[in-house]
């Protein structure tokens, strides 16, 4: 059976990899060295420390005609530079994920700062509170203007919102029952919840804070606040939300706000919200398949542990990140089942392969956001994802259409276009001049031990880039086939010490370059 | 070795699924598509054909030269702007008079078709001429009132019924056209390319795969291209030798996943290139590039046709794909579907544009290649949008809406009434049809699904509610044409005449109209008619004063019509 018992002891190699993978933008070969001899709690405290965020390009620059593309563009820029620059911390990748949960498109709200200011809301929550973050969200900037809410008016609602933030954002679907009744909810709750709704509009001065966390929020016309009871179904205990305190025909504003958060309880005391979230958890940082096991033994108990530690996240996440299951470690035999076997997303690839590789980008603001990211984003774009694009308010496929899930990021031109990025990284004229220096990395004691010994080397890389252990005959593609084009050791030790003598690098290049673009370009290379 | 496994995913908890969903899965997955030699193609029992590859391919390369072309559009297409319900446009107007289009003005909806009942009196939006001109040639259907029972209003889940091909509470690993094209191409991708089918059988335009295409396990029956040119290019230049071997674990099923798309990536990027360079599209045709009016910027320039331009170009380069999948976005228009100034202006009119205008020029585009007879096509939406509009200019998420079939095998006309608008089941579109009798015509009637692919497709219960859409091409002697039955001329009267007469004459569709008087020798000598003229009956009295007793010719052109016939003057 599935278990969350914890592992113990040292993490070992394998376990290191397979949890930094999972958990940050990519680790190297020194991360994982390090992380090897610590016991998983170890790990997790260090994974779970704060790292700076890199300081925000704010003001961003407008377009020449007053437009806020640019500004677009830099945002994006920055959210993916904090990634690079995340090492060893799991707050970017937890970021992240609550983008593809709580997710935004750039293209409907069209507003560099309301998409600013809801990544700086992401980044505030990453270990933090979910139900206060779903509370947070409901009248978050860019949140009002993707879903309609800003247009979700007393006596004139737009159940937009609503309607998403039961099915993907807190409770999900149970089996639909009746054309209005999908067991967790019915549209009764969507046509009430919606009326709670009522009455926020975005604000694009972002001059209204909130209190909590400091940061952008909407503002209530309480004119607009629906200010009647709220009978939700069955579904929710027939439970009511109506405000606490009126004036006149109107909710006072502390009541409308007070109602958010009648809501949102009401929501959240339910046991199908704290497993919806669970399953969201799993299928990003472990596998997308949950069965009847995992259900039982992974989804449920995390779930009862989400529900009682008040939503906290960072309590089930320590659950899993220390558990056998995690680690493969619970099935008895060696399966590995879970190591390896999500596809990476293109910024994972991408990220993954600049940090591994040290692969340096410009410094300076405006070669960095103005060029180098809009050249790397159309890199992932060519690969499959937008970043800040989903196609739709689901967020990306690959976290959660069925059947395929993390599928979704493999097709004929997108996987094309993933090895194609490899390659091109190899080459100098890399539009963002960041360039991957393979000489430069084998030299690098920390990256290999001995560029001398080929075959101790392309142990070596496989060992750090691929998720698996891979079989004899494809170490010896690797080896013979491409890094020693079928001569002999003792030849490369030759070529090598030429090189070291010369300064002339035009022949072991040349190899490492096939062998790193082989690696890069394989099948193994897009899992983690 | 070269082992790709298959993925033999275990059951899934999805949101608490219930139990009889997975038991229903269960029963898809050992049904007669998975142990294939227990059903037959063609009539032909696959088992008699194992030892043939062959033999195999010519069953399953019946018909292959039909081509369906499938259109989404996704978001949830409003229906009632698109196909207005004329006989009911009080009802209509009352539930959504901040987006409805208007019945008068110079941007009322054009009336589709005169001939029509009163009951299922329909308007198009002002915006898709082109769709009406495709009606007037006798090739477009609409289908009224296509849902499914318990339709939900949650755009993921019911795109993917619709893709799935399953009932509301099915949850299905797979797609409708994934399963169908299964049943074809068995050992599909393995044992293709082959001679007779050397084109992935199905293509999705764009570059993701979406669920439709899916089978049950393995990879997807079709490939996604967006450029055959620049795919061939980058195809060729990257990627190394795959592992030969992959373990039966997450990691090797994913693993396996990941080699087969490369696999087919290899195996028909030069092809495509090939048929793509060898195509091309009528020299005479051009196709859509932007909304002519003001819409919103991002609304403005047409996804589809560069989409359809492909679709044609290919297959005229000999391409044998059988089923296309284009897709165009944008209907979920929960606000500002129309402008404040003007409901028939906005996203969603460039949208109604962008369809009409893009299958016209693919219409015409087809018919100068020469392969009008081969191909079909058919728009769909996860769902339609209630019939009461909100108070931003949009509308919400609802549940029937109409298709549009589209070809020249189609049989024209108007499937199904309009929906009783006073009579609305909380607050949304009574189903007419369900989408699986559509899908099920259009496999079976044209593509030629024999009924034991249709019950690997799990169509089988719809085999019996199929709807008349596909014409057999047989003319019936003595029954007017499609075309001649909406446009008519009449005797005029009387007839021989002296001094005057009277012609009538019926047009469906508002056209520039002449009417003319010839000689024998094919002189006009008079102009009786020659205007813009409504759609309708019309009636016009001529002098006939100052023309010599003889035979005379009369002769009507209207549009792209043209009928004659002969008066006599005293």
């Amino acid at each position: 059976m599935a278990s969350l018992d914890p592992v113990s002891g040292a993490l070992g190699r394998k376990a290191a990899a397979h949890l930094l993978r999972r958990t940050t933008f990519g680790p190297r070969k020194r991360d994982i060295d390090q992380f090897a001899t610590l016991s998983a709690d170890q790990a997790l405290a260090q994974l779970f420390q704060t790292v700076p965020v890199p300081p925000s390009p704010l003001p961003f620059p407008k377009d020449e005609d007053g437009g806020d593309g640019l500004a677009q563009e830099y945002f994006r820029g920055w959210a993916v530079e904090g990634m690079r620059q995340s090492g060893n911390s799991a707050g970017e990748k937890l970021t992240f994920f609550l983008h593809t949960h709580f997710t935004t498109i750039r293209g409907v709200v069209d507003r560099s700062g309301a998409l600013y200011y809801q990544n700086v809301l992401l980044r505030q929550y990453a270990l933090g509170n979910l139900r206060e973050l779903a509370r947070k969200i409901c009248v978050d900037n860019a949140m009002l203007v993707l879903l309609d809410g800003r247009l979700n008016e007393a006596g004139s609602p737009n159940e937009n919102y609503a309607r998403e933030f039961f099915e993907l954002y807190t409770i999900g679907k149970g089996p639909q029952t009746a054309a209005d009744n999908f067991t967790n909810y019915t549209e009764l709750d969507i046509q009430q919840a919606a009326r709670v709704f009522s009455g926020y509009k975005n604000d694009d001065t972002y001059a209204n804070l909130d209190p909590d966390t400091g940061l952008p929020t909407g503002i209530l016309k309480v004119d607009q606040h629906d200010a009647g009871t709220k009978q939700f179904s069955a579904a929710f205990g027939n439970r009511t939300v109506a405000p606490i305190a009126k004036q006149g025909n109107q909710a006072t504003p502390a009541a409308a706000l007070d109602e958010l958060d009648q809501l949102v309880t009401m929501v959240f005391d339910q046991p199908a919200t704290a497993r919806h979230l669970c399953r969201k958890v799993y299928r990003f940082f472990v596998y997308y398949d949950i069965t009847e096991e995992i259900e039982r033994d992974i989804i449920v108990p995390l779930g009862a542990l989400l529900q009682s530690s008040g939503y906290e996240l960072r309590p089930v996440l320590e659950k899993l990140f220390r558990s056998q299951h995690f680690y493969d470690l619970d099935n008895g035999v060696d399966t590995d089942d879970n190591r390896g076997a999500i596809i990476k997303s293109p910024l994972d690839l991408v990220l993954g392969t600049l940090r591994y590789f040290n692969v340096a980008l410009p410094t300076e603001t405006a070669a960095l956001y103005g060029e180098a990211y809009p050249s790397l984003m159309r890199h992932m774009e060519d690969q499959g994802m937008i970043f800040y694009e989903p196609f739709d308010v689901a967020g990306y496929d690959a976290y959660h259409q069925e059947p395929g899930y993390h599928r979704n990021w493999i097709s004929a031109n997108f996987l094309a276009r993933r090895y194609e990025f490899a390659a091109l990284l190899m080459k100098t004229d890399m539009p963002f001049h960041g360039k991957l220096d393979i000489i430069g990395h084998v030299r690098d004691p920390q990256n290999i031990t001995d560029p001398a010994n080929p075959e101790q080397m392309v142990r070596e890389f496989v060992d750090n880039l691929l998720p698996e252990v891979i079989k004899p005959e494809r170490f010896n593609y690797f080896l013979n086939d491409l890094l020693l084009d079928n001569l002999s050791v003792f030849n490369w030790q030759a070529e090598w010490n030429a090189y070291l003598r010369t300064g002339d690098d035009a022949a072991v290049r040349g190899q490492l370059e096939k062998l790193t673009n082989a690696i890069l370009q394989s099948p193994e290379y897009q899992l983690f | 070795m070269n082992a790709i496994l298959s993925n033999g995913r275990g059951k899934s908890f999805n949101n608490e699924q219930p139990t009889y969903a997975m038991e229903r899965r269960s029963f898809i997955k050992r049904s007669a598509l998975w142990s294939a030699g227990t059903f037959a193609l063609n009539q032909i029992p696959v088992n008699l054909l194992a030892g043939s590859q062959q033999l195999q391919w010519l069953a399953a390369t019946a018909n292959t030269d039909k081509v369906l072309v499938l259109i989404q559009l996704h978001g949830g297409n409003d229906g009632l702007n698109a196909v207005i319900p004329v006989s009911q446009y009080a009802a209509y107007y009352n539930l959504r008079p901040n987006v409805a289009i208007p019945d008068n003005g110079l941007r009322r909806y054009l009336t589709l078709d005169g001939t029509l009942p009163a009951g299922s009196q329909v308007g198009l939006h002002p915006d898709m001429t082109g769709l009406k001109a495709l009606y007037d040639q006798g090739k477009v259907a609409i289908v009224q009132g296509v849902s499914y029972e318990n339709s939900g209003q949650s755009h993921f889940r019911s795109r993917d019924i619709w893709y799935m091909g399953g009932d509301a509470d099915d949850y299905l690993g797979s797609g409708w056209m994934g399963r169908y094209l299964q049943t074809r191409y068995p050992d599909y991708p393995d044992a293709y390319p082959t001679p007779n089918m050397p084109d992935p059988p199905g293509l999705e335009i764009g570059r993701g795969v979406s669920l439709a295409f899916h089978r049950e396990d393995g990879i997807p029956t079709s490939i996604s291209i967006d450029n055959p040119d620049q795919f061939y290019g980058l195809v060729k230049s990257v990627g190394g030798e795959p592992p030969a071997e992959v373990a039966n674990t997450h990691y090797g099923q994913e693993l396996a996943y990941i080699i087969g798309m490369e696999k087919n990536a290899n195996r028909y990027a030069e092809r495509l290139k090939e048929v793509f360079d060898r195509g091309s599209n009528s020299p005479g045709v051009t196709y859509p590039e932007k909304y002519p009016f003001n819409a919103p910027a991002g609304s403005l320039k047409n996804p589809l046709s560069a989409q359809l331009r492909l679709v044609a170009r290919l297959l005229s380069g000999g391409c044998k794909t059988r089923i296309f999948l284009a897709k165009i976005g944008g209907f979920d228009t929960h606000a500002q579907q129309v402008e404040s100034y003007n409901p028939t202006m906005g996203k969603h009119a460039a949208l109604l544009y962008h369809i009409s205008a893009a299958v016209k020029a693919f219409q015409d585009d087809l018919k100068g290649l020469g392969l009008e007879d081969r191909v079909v096509g058919a728009t769909f939406s996860e769902f339609g949008r209630r019939p009461q509009s909100n108070g931003s200019f949009g509308t919400d998420h609802g549940t029937a809406a109409p298709m549009f079939i589209f070809g020249k095998n189609v049989n024209a006309g108007v499937v199904g009434a309009n929906p009783d608008l006073s009579n609305l089941s909380r607050g949304n579109l009574p189903e007419q049809h369900d989408y699986r009798q559509v899908f099920t015509t259009l496999l079976q009637d044209w593509m030629g699904a024999p009924d034991e692919a249709m019950a690997s497709t799990l169509f089988a219960d719809f085999l019996t509610q199929k709807l008349p859409l596909v014409s057999d091409g047989k003319v019936i002697t003595g029954e007017p044409s499609f075309v001649d039955a909406r446009f008519r001329l009449d005797s005029c009267y009387p007839n021989p005449a002296k001094g005057s007469t009277t012609f009538s004459y019926y047009l469906n569709t508002p056209a520039h109209t002449t009417l003319r008087l010839y000689d024998t020798n094919g002189r006009p000598v008079r102009e009786v008619v020659n205007e813009p003229q409504p759609a309708g009956t019309h009636r016009v009295t001529a002098d006939l004063s100052g023309l010599a007793p003889g035979a005379y010719v009369y002769r009507i052109e209207a549009g792209l019509l043209k009928a004659a016939k002969t008066l006599v003057v005293k």
